[in-house]
C-alpha cells in the first residue's frame, strides 16, 4: 500500500515537473543579452535618482515611464524623457532575446510579466510603480 | 431680476469707470440664470458712496472648460480688482484654484486701462504682470492695442512638460477689426528665464545679455489666420522668416514658406537639432558650421526642401564617425528629381580614416539613386555602384554593387589597432541589399592576406547599428603563410602553410556563438618547421602540464622540429568548443603530427573545451611571447 502510494506520488510528481522544466529560464545567458544587461547595468547610476525623487516609476508591463516630470529641473527634463526611451528600448530588446534564447519567440510577454514583478520586488523604498489603480509608492 | 440688478450697479460706478455690459454677458458666457448672483455690498454708509462691488457666479460654461465659485470684487477706493474661481478645462476632472488680481486698475481715459502690478495664478502657473490695453472705435471698427510685460512668470502643465521658470518677457500686441475678420499684428521679446517645452530646452543665460524674438503680422477671419509675414530671431543663432495660411478647423496648413538665414549649428545644435535627432545616430553630435534651410508646405505636406550646408565639421561624441568641411546642396521636390551633392574633405567610420568626397546622386520623392559613389579610404577605398534607396515604413530599403578597391592591410591593421599586418584587402560584391534592419551580400570578401587568401562568402547582418546586432557569415582561408601569421600574433614562429574553414559562423553581439572551424596543413610541397615555443603554446591551449612535459624530455635540447602536417578543428555551440585534430589516437587526437628527424608528434586530450577559457589561454600564450622571458 505504502509502496504504491509512493510511486503514485512519483508518477503525479514527475507529471507535475513536465511543465516546470518547460518554462522559460529567465536568467539565460548569450552575447546579446550580456550585452543589454551591461546597457541596462550603465544606465541604472543615472536612472536611480529619478526613481528615488518619483520622476520615472515602474510599469506593469515591465518597462519604465516618466512619472512626474516636475521632480526634475527644467534643463533637465528632456535627458529623462531620453533615459526613459533608452531604457525601454532595451528592456523590449530583453525581453525579447530571453525568449529566442529560450527557443520560444511567443514566451516574450510571459517574460515581460516576470521580469515586471521582479522589478517591483527589486525596487528600493520609496521607488513608485503602477497597479492596476495607478501609482503606488512602495 | 437679472437686468434690473445690473443697472443698479452701473449707476453707482463713479464716471469715466467701466463695467462689463452684464447684459452681454450671458452671450460670452453660457451663464446659468438662476446661479448667477449679483451682490453689491454696501459697507459705507448713505447716498452715493459706494466702495465694494461684488459679483458671484456658481457655475459659468464655455466650450474650453467650466467656471464654478467665481467671485469678482471691485474696490472703488483702492481701484484694487480681484477675480477668483475654481476652473475645469473641458479635458480635465480635477477643479484648480485660480485668481486674476490687480493692485490698481488705472483707467486714464475713455477706453483705456492700465494695471502696473498684476498677477494670474492658477495651479502651477504664477504670472506676475503689468498690462496696458487701449481700445477705441475708428469709422465704427474696433481697435486694439496692448503691451503686455511679465516678469518671473513661472507656468506649467499638469505632466510638466510644458513649463517656464524666472521667465521675462514682453508682448506688444495690435488688433484691429476689418469688414470681414481682423488685422493682427504682434513682437514677443523673451529676455530672461528657461522653458522646457518637450522636447525643446531653451534658456537665456543672465551673464549674455539679448534676447529671443518673435514678430508676425497678419489677418484672421471665421475660416483661415493668414501669417503675412513672421519672423523668429534666436540669439546667437540665426534668424527664419515664415508666412502661411493656416485653416482655423483643426489648425491645418493650407500653405506655408519658411526661409531661414544662415544659421550658425553651433548653437542651433543643443537647442533645436539635438531633440529632434534623439532617436538617429546623429543624437550626441559635436557641430561646427553654418547652414540654411528653405521648406515649403501646402495642405498639411511638404512640397520642397532645400537644405544646404557650409564648411560643417561634425563629431559624434561616442567616437564612432567624423566628417570634416562638410558642404552640401541637398534640394528636395515632391513632384520631380532633383540631384543632389554631398561632399567632404575627410573623416572616419569606426576608426577607419575617411579620405576626400564628392557624392553626386538624384532625389526623386522618397527614393535616392545614384551612377556611382567613390568613397576613398586609406590607400584604397570603397567603389559603390548602382546605388538605390527608398524611404517606406519609416525605414531606409537599400540595394549596391560594392567593390573594396584593394586597401593595404599595413594602413588598415594601424588604424584598426590590430597586430601589424601586411598584405591587401580587396572585395567584390555583386549585391547588397539592406531592409528592415537586415543586410545581406551575395558574393565573397576577399582579404588577400598572409600571402593567401580569406574569402567571406554568405555574409548577412542584423541591426549592425542595434544594441544586440548578429552577423552570419562562411569564411575560407587558403595557403596563409604561417611564418607571416605566427610571427604577426607572437605565437612562437611555425614554417608552413595553412588553410582553414569557418562555417555557419554566427557572431551575435560581435562574439561567436557558434562555427564549424577547421585549420589544417595546406596541399602541396613546402618547408614544414615548429618550433620549441610554438609547441609549447600549442600544448599549453590544452592545459599547463603538456608543456612542461617537453622540458623534462630531451627534447628540450631542439629549437625546432619537423612535422608532416598539422590541424585543429572547433565545433563551438554556445560556449562550448567540440575539439578534434587531423586524426584520432584512442581518446586522444593528433594537433601536430611529426616527420623525419627531429620530429615532434602534438597531442590533444581535451576534446570539449570552454570557449572563453580557450580564448583566455590564446591571450595568455600571445601576450606571453610578446615580452622577453629570462631563464
Amino acid at each position: 500500500m505504502n509502496r504504491l502510494f509512493l510511486s503514485a506520488i512519483f508518477a503525479l510528481s514527475f507529471f507535475f515537473m513536465q511543465p516546470a522544466a518547460m518554462a522559460a529560464d529567465i536568467e539565460i545567458n548569450t552575447p546579446a543579452i550580456s550585452a543589454i544587461k551591461n546597457s541596462m547595468q550603465a544606465r541604472h547610476n543615472q536612472l536611480a535618482p529619478h526613481y528615488t525623487s518619483g520622476a520615472v516609476g515602474l510599469t506593469r508591463d515591465g518597462l519604465i515611464a516618466v512619472r512626474d516630470a516636475k521632480a526634475v529641473p527644467l534643463k533637465d527634463r528632456q535627458s529623462v524623457n531620453t533615459l526613459v526611451a533608452a531604457e525601454n528600448k532595451d528592456r523590449n530588446a530583453l525581453y525579447k532575446e530571453i525568449a529566442v534564447a529560450n527557443q520560444n519567440p511567443q514566451w516574450e510577454s510571459d517574460i515581460r510579466n516576470t521580469f515586471a514583478q521582479r522589478w517591483v520586488e527589486k525596487a528600493k523604498a520609496g521607488w513608485w510603480y503602477q497597479t492596476a489603480s495607478g501609482w503606488v509608492q512602495k | 431680476m437679472f437686468p434690473s440688478s445690473v443697472t443698479a450697479a452701473t449707476v453707482i460706478c463713479p464716471q469715466g469707470c467701466f463695467l462689463p455690459d452684464v447684459s452681454k454677458l450671458h452671450k460670452i458666457f453660457n451663464l446659468q440664470k438662476p446661479a448667477l448672483l449679483l451682490g453689491l455690498a454696501l459697507f459705507s454708509a448713505p447716498a452715493l458712496a459706494i466702495s465694494h462691488i461684488s459679483i458671484e457666479a456658481a457655475k459659468v460654461d464655455a466650450p474650453q472648460g467650466e467656471l464654478r465659485n467665481a467671485r469678482f470684487d471691485l474696490n472703488l477706493k483702492t481701484s484694487a480688482v480681484n477675480l477668483k474661481s475654481q476652473y475645469r478645462p473641458s479635458s480635465e476632472q480635477e477643479w484648480t484654484d485660480a485668481s486674476l488680481n490687480c493692485a490698481k486698475l488705472l483707467n486714464p481715459k475713455k477706453g483705456s486701462w492700465q494695471c502696473d502690478s498684476g498677477k494670474l495664478a492658477a495651479g502651477m502657473t504664477s504670472l506676475p504682470f503689468s498690462l496696458r490695453l487701449n481700445t477705441q472705435t475708428l469709422k465704427g471698427m474696433q481697435q486694439f492695442d496692448a503691451q503686455l510685460t511679465v516678469q518671473k512668470a513661472s507656468f506649467s502643465d499638469a505632466a510638466g512638460l510644458h513649463a517656464g521658470e524666472n521667465v521675462n518677457a514682453k508682448l506688444n500686441l495690435k488688433a484691429g477689426q476689418l469688414k470681414q475678420g481682423w488685422n493682427w499684428q504682434f513682437d514677443l521679446d523673451w529676455s530672461g528665464g528657461e522653458v522646457f517645452w518637450q522636447p525643446f530646452y531653451i534658456a537665456l543665460n543672465h551673464s549674455r545679455p539679448g534676447s529671443h524674438q518673435l514678430q508676425g503680422k497678419g489677418t484672421f477671419n471665421e475660416q483661415l489666420i493668414k501669417v503675412e509675414e513672421a519672423r523668429l530671431t534666436l540669439l546667437d543663432v540665426g534668424s527664419a522668416d515664415a508666412s502661411a495660411e493656416i485653416w482655423r478647423s483643426g489648425t491645418r496648413i493650407r500653405n506655408m514658406q519658411v526661409t531661414t538665414g544662415t544659421v550658425d549649428l553651433e548653437t542651433l545644435y543643443p537647442l533645436i537639432l539635438k531633440p529632434l535627432l534623439e532617436k538617429t545616430a546623429l543624437s550626441n553630435l559635436e557641430i561646427a558650421g553654418t547652414g540654411d534651410l528653405k521648406l515649403s508646405m501646402r495642405d498639411g505636406e511638404i512640397k520642397t526642401a532645400h537644405l544646404k550646408l557650409q564648411q560643417v565639421d561634425l563629431e559624434d561624441k561616442n567616437g564612432r564617425f567624423a566628417l570634416y568641411k562638410l558642404n552640401t546642396d541637398l534640394p528636395w521636390d515632391y513632384d520631380q528629381a532633383r540631384p543632389v551633392r554631398l561632399a567632404y574633405e575627410g573623416g572616419h567610420m569606426l576608426k577607419l580614416p575617411l579620405g576626400k568626397t564628392d557624392i553626386k546622386a538624384a532625389l526623386n520623392r522618397f527614393s535616392l539613386t545614384a551612377q556611382e559613389i567613390d568613397l576613398p579610404l586609406l590607400d584604397g577605398g570603397l567603389n559603390l555602384r548602382d546605388i538605390s534607396a527608398v524611404w517606406v515604413d519609416k525605414g531606409w530599403h537599400w540595394h549596391l554593387r560594392a567593390e573594396v578597391v584593394p586597401i593595404s592591410m599595413t594602413d588598415l591593421s594601424h588604424a584598426l589597432s590590430w597586430p601589424a599586418m601586411q598584405g591587401k584587402v580587396s572585395a567584390s560584391i555583386p549585391l547588397v541589399t539592406y531592409s528592415q534592419g537586415v543586410l545581406i551580400t551575395e558574393g565573397d570578401l576577399r582579404f588577400k592576406l598572409f600571402d593567401g587568401t580569406i574569402d567571406v562568402s554568405k555574409l548577412t547582418m542584423r541591426t549592425p547599428l542595434g544594441i544586440a546586432p548578429r552577423l552570419n557569415a562562411d569564411i575560407h582561408m587558403r595557403n596563409l603563410d604561417l611564418g607571416t601569421l605566427t610571427r604577426t600574433f607572437s605565437f612562437g614562429a611555425i614554417e608552413g602553410k595553412l588553410d582553414g574553414d569557418v562555417n555557419n559562423l554566427r557572431l551575435a553581439n560581435w562574439k561567436p556563438v557558434n562555427f564549424d572551424a577547421a585549420f589544417y596543413s595546406s596541399p602541396g610541397k613546402y618547408p614544414k618547421k615548429i618550433s620549441q615555443r610554438a609547441v609549447e603554446n600549442i600544448s599549453s591551449l590544452g592545459g599547463a602540464s603538456a608543456a612542461a612535459a617537453i622540458q623534462r624530455s630531451f627534447l628540450r635540447f631542439f629549437d625546432q622540429f619537423n612535422y608532416a602536417k598539422l590541424g585543429i578543428s572547433c565545433k563551438l555551440r554556445g560556449d562550448y568548443c567540440a575539439m578534434d585534430g587531423i586524426e584520432s589516437t584512442g581518446d586522444a587526437y593528433v594537433i601536430v603530427k611529426g616527420s623525419g628527424v627531429p620530429s615532434i608528434t602534438v597531442l590533444g586530450y581535451n576534446r570539449n573545451v570552454s570557449w572563453g577559457e580557450l580564448l583566455e589561454r590564446l591571450k595568455r600564450v600571445t601576450a606571453g611571447n610578446s615580452k622577453p622571458i629570462i631563464e
